[in-house]
């Protein structure tokens, strides 16, 4: 049986996982530690808001996001902690 | 009057307070680059402004936000100037609706319209305007536009003063009203706020009637408070948004653009090799060593044409000798490499300001990362290369504690360009044409030994700690060549001013210890003079890098702690009163220094390159890491690493000498 990598629509997943200029709604933020989770809140990461995957360093780690019309730089470890819904 | 200069990284507000003060302080297009709050005067008014450091918001986890938010809250402060970059202008106004809490009047100064205007974003002001309750002008900081009329306000008193702020939805609202009744404070609002959010900073404010307010908020929303706050500032920041903005989206920019080569998979780490390589060969290489001979020359013409002066005036033996062998060849062998610093500060200028150190960060953050370091350790090591102090004061920047000490204590390291003299002198000496891959090299063993160190540390010191990278990229630009040149000359200038007084002063005093015995005699060997005993009791400490107990040339690498490039003003004296030599190319054909081989220059450069570094940078470093003990170990860290560093390279290199 073949299983298909490609991403749906309404897919559930880390937003590490994200493929690159693909776009999601985040869903939820599952950081426990409480400054990182306050500041990922403060650079915009709210429930409901739509990222999209833009730029992906060159030895893969960390992973460019735009959201709210602007660019963020954040580590594959903390993006793990981040639950989206795929959009496109 | 007071006003607050407050902002997020980046957008903009030192370009704007130098124009509003008149004065220069460091821009640089980078997160994070003023790491204190600056105090100016708006030209010709007696107007108090306080640039406070870059921040997103008032929360209790950072440094930056901290201080901003202290100031803010305890101070006496009548206006708050905040400015937005209208091209991410719903993150910025999320600091905003926090500074409207502190009912304190706010004018939003909307910084980069050129670039907005650029990009096809329109703002409705009338209604942004009224939404936020602020008086809002459009500006471009950077191009000068509309800044003159943002003053007049400012001085005519003409602008709202937003009293009236509703921006949450009804449950959380009516719950900053009791909270508000209850606390005695001018900053009501925003004390009610942060305690709702359940802020550590102002939990002394809390009262078991708070709590149980707080407490039926809590039960009402099943959620963190601190983030359903998040939300509303975030949701009302949408709605206003939708109404009074409108931009295209998926453009692609010239940034994307830039990016797709300069973060391109296989090409982004060759092209960062090469700047940086470029850089350092430029101002360490031929070019640099071309210019040292051009002002070599002239600093022996002065030195001849003072001596034959002095001595026709007569004047006694011993002055002649101070000015030209103590003044002159301390002076002069600094002064030989300033062309070759003004190289090495225009490249780095032009790197701070495109947009381009953030790019660094992001790439090489997994390289740093595997040795405990973060991709902002970067940003220190290159303006490292310039000067430690405010590499040092750069650090700042990083989130996580331990990564900001592993980079304080590494960072002197990077070689600066004190330090470039000791390089060009020896590498252009005993690897001529070879002198520019040699001085690049130790830039590399820098790097190398950085990354070993800070790996060494993180698995024996920080054991199993995790941290986390948060950066923000910002537009490349195009550098501001006014801005530039001003960057250059105020270094420059600096540089020169040393020369002028604590070189100066150090070659007045290694020229006296010279000269004389412990008897006062003038006239003596210099084997007898104070230097030379001084130098004897250490030598010893030097011998397993020198091959040679030279008095010299340890009492000459001690100077480096007043200045890296006293070593080679120390050298040049030295060198100077025992033989006939006016250039400092010429150190090594004196007597005194003629035992260095090509493996101990290498050794003694690696010592001057790894110590200690100099009394400034020490005094960095004591402020930065918070203790006195802190400070002393990394010294003790540096001196003991580069001497056993110095030893092994003469050690080896005296092995490959001995079987070529």
């Amino acid at each position: 049986m073949k299983i298909s990598t490609k991403l749906k629509k309404g897919d559930h997943l880390a937003l590490s996982k994200l493929k690159k200029g693909c776009r999601a709604k985040v869903i939820s933020i599952h950081t426990i530690d409480k400054a990182l989770r306050r500041r990922l809140l403060d650079m915009g990461i709210t429930e409901g808001v739509q990222v999209k995957l833009k730029k992906i360093a060159p030895l893969g780690d960390p992973i460019d996001i735009e959201l709210r019309g602007y660019e963020l730089c954040l580590r594959k470890a903390d993006l793990d902690l981040i639950e989206v819904e795929v959009i496109s | 009057m007071r006003i607050a200069l407050v902002g997020n990284q980046n957008s903009g507000k030192t370009t704007l307070f130098n124009l509003l003060t008149g004065t220069n302080q460091k821009v640089g297009n980078w997160p994070g680059v003023t790491v204190e709050r600056k105090v100016g005067f708006i030209r010709n008014t007696d107007y108090e402004i306080i640039d406070l450091p870059g921040i997103y918001s008032l929360s209790p986890y950072t440094l930056e936000e901290n201080i901003s938010r202290n100031f803010l809250f305890e101070e006496q402060v009548d206006l708050i100037l905040n400015i937005i970059d209208a091209t991410s202008i719903e993150r910025s106004l999320y600091l905003t609706t926090q500074l409207l809490e502190l009912k304190i009047p706010v004018i939003i100064a909307l910084n980069m319209m050129d670039i907005a205007d650029k990009r096809g974003i329109k703002f409705d002001l009338g209604t942004l305007e009224k939404r936020l309750d602020t008086t809002i002008l459009p500006i471009s900081a950077l191009k000068k536009t509309n800044v003159f009329n943002l003053i007049q306000t400012i001085k005519q008193g003409d602008y709202r003063r937003n009293l009236y702020q509703h921006i949450y939805d009804h449950d959380l609202e009516n719950t900053i009203s009791q909270l508000e009744e209850r606390v005695d404070t001018k900053h009501s609002r925003f004390l009610a706020v942060k305690m709702i959010e359940r802020d550590p900073l102002f939990i002394s404010h809390a009262t078991e009637e708070t709590d149980f307010i707080i407490d039926e908020l809590e039960k009402k929303y099943f959620r963190d408070l601190e983030q359903i706050v998040a939300d509303e500032r975030y949701r009302y920041i949408e709605l206003i948004r939708d109404e009074a903005v409108e931009a295209k989206r998926d453009m692609m920019t010239t940034t994307d653009r830039l990016d797709q080569i300069f973060l391109n998979r296989y090409l982004a780490i060759p092209i960062f090799m090469v700047i940086m390589f470029g850089i350092y060969y430029l101002a360490a290489g031929p070019i640099g060593s071309w210019t040292v001979d051009m002002v070599g020359t002239g600093v022996e013409f002065v030195s001849e044409w003072m001596t034959t002066f002095l001595t026709n005036v007569n004047a006694s033996p011993w002055s002649i000798s101070l000015v030209v062998d103590g003044m002159i060849a301390g002076v002069g062998a600094i002064l030989n490499f300033l062309p070759q610093l003004i190289i090495l500060f225009l490249l780095i200028s032009i790197l701070e300001t495109t947009g381009y150190m953030a790019r660094i960060s992001f790439f090489l953050d997994r390289v740093f990362q595997k040795v405990g370091l973060s991709g902002k350790s970067l940003i220190p090591f290159i303006i490292g290369s310039g000067c430690s102090v405010p590499a040092i004061m750069s650090a700042r920047t990083i989130n996580d504690e331990t990564e900001k000490k592993m980079t304080i204590m590494l960072t002197p390291f990077i070689p600066c360009s004190a330090k470039l003299p000791i390089i060009t002198l020896f590498a252009g000496y005993f690897f001529g044409d070879r002198s520019g891959f040699v001085s690049a090299s130790l830039y590399f063993l820098a790097i190398f030994i950085i990354l070993l160190s800070a790996y060494v540390m993180k698995n024996v010191l920080f054991k199993g700690k995790t941290s986390s990278f948060i950066l923000e990229l910002p537009e490349y630009k195009l550098p501001s060549l006014r801005y530039i040149i001003y960057d250059v000359f105020s270094k420059a200038w600096a540089f020169i001013v040393r020369a002028g007084s604590v070189i100066l002063v150090a070659s007045i005093i290694i020229w006296f210890l010279l000269s004389f015995d412990f008897r006062m005699t003038y006239g003596i060997a210099v084997d007898d003079s104070m230097l030379a005993w001084f130098g004897k009791l250490i030598s010893w400490i030097f011998y397993p890098m020198l091959g040679e107990m030279s008095w010299a040339a340890s009492i000459s690498a001690i100077q480096g702690l007043v200045a890296k490039e006293q070593v080679v003003g120390s050298m040049a004296i030295i060198a100077g009163y025992t033989s006939d030599v006016s250039e400092a190319r010429l150190i090594f054909t004196s007597g005194i220094f003629g035992f260095f081989t090509a493996s101990s220059a290498y050794a003694f450069m690696v010592f001057n390159l790894f110590s200690a570094p100099c009394f400034g940078a020490i005094g960095a470093m004591r402020q930065e890491l918070g203790t006195t003990k802190r400070m002393w170990k990394a010294v003790l860290f540096q001196t003991g690493l580069a001497w056993v560093l110095a030893v092994l390279v003469f050690q080896i290199g005296r092995l490959i000498e001995v079987i070529l």
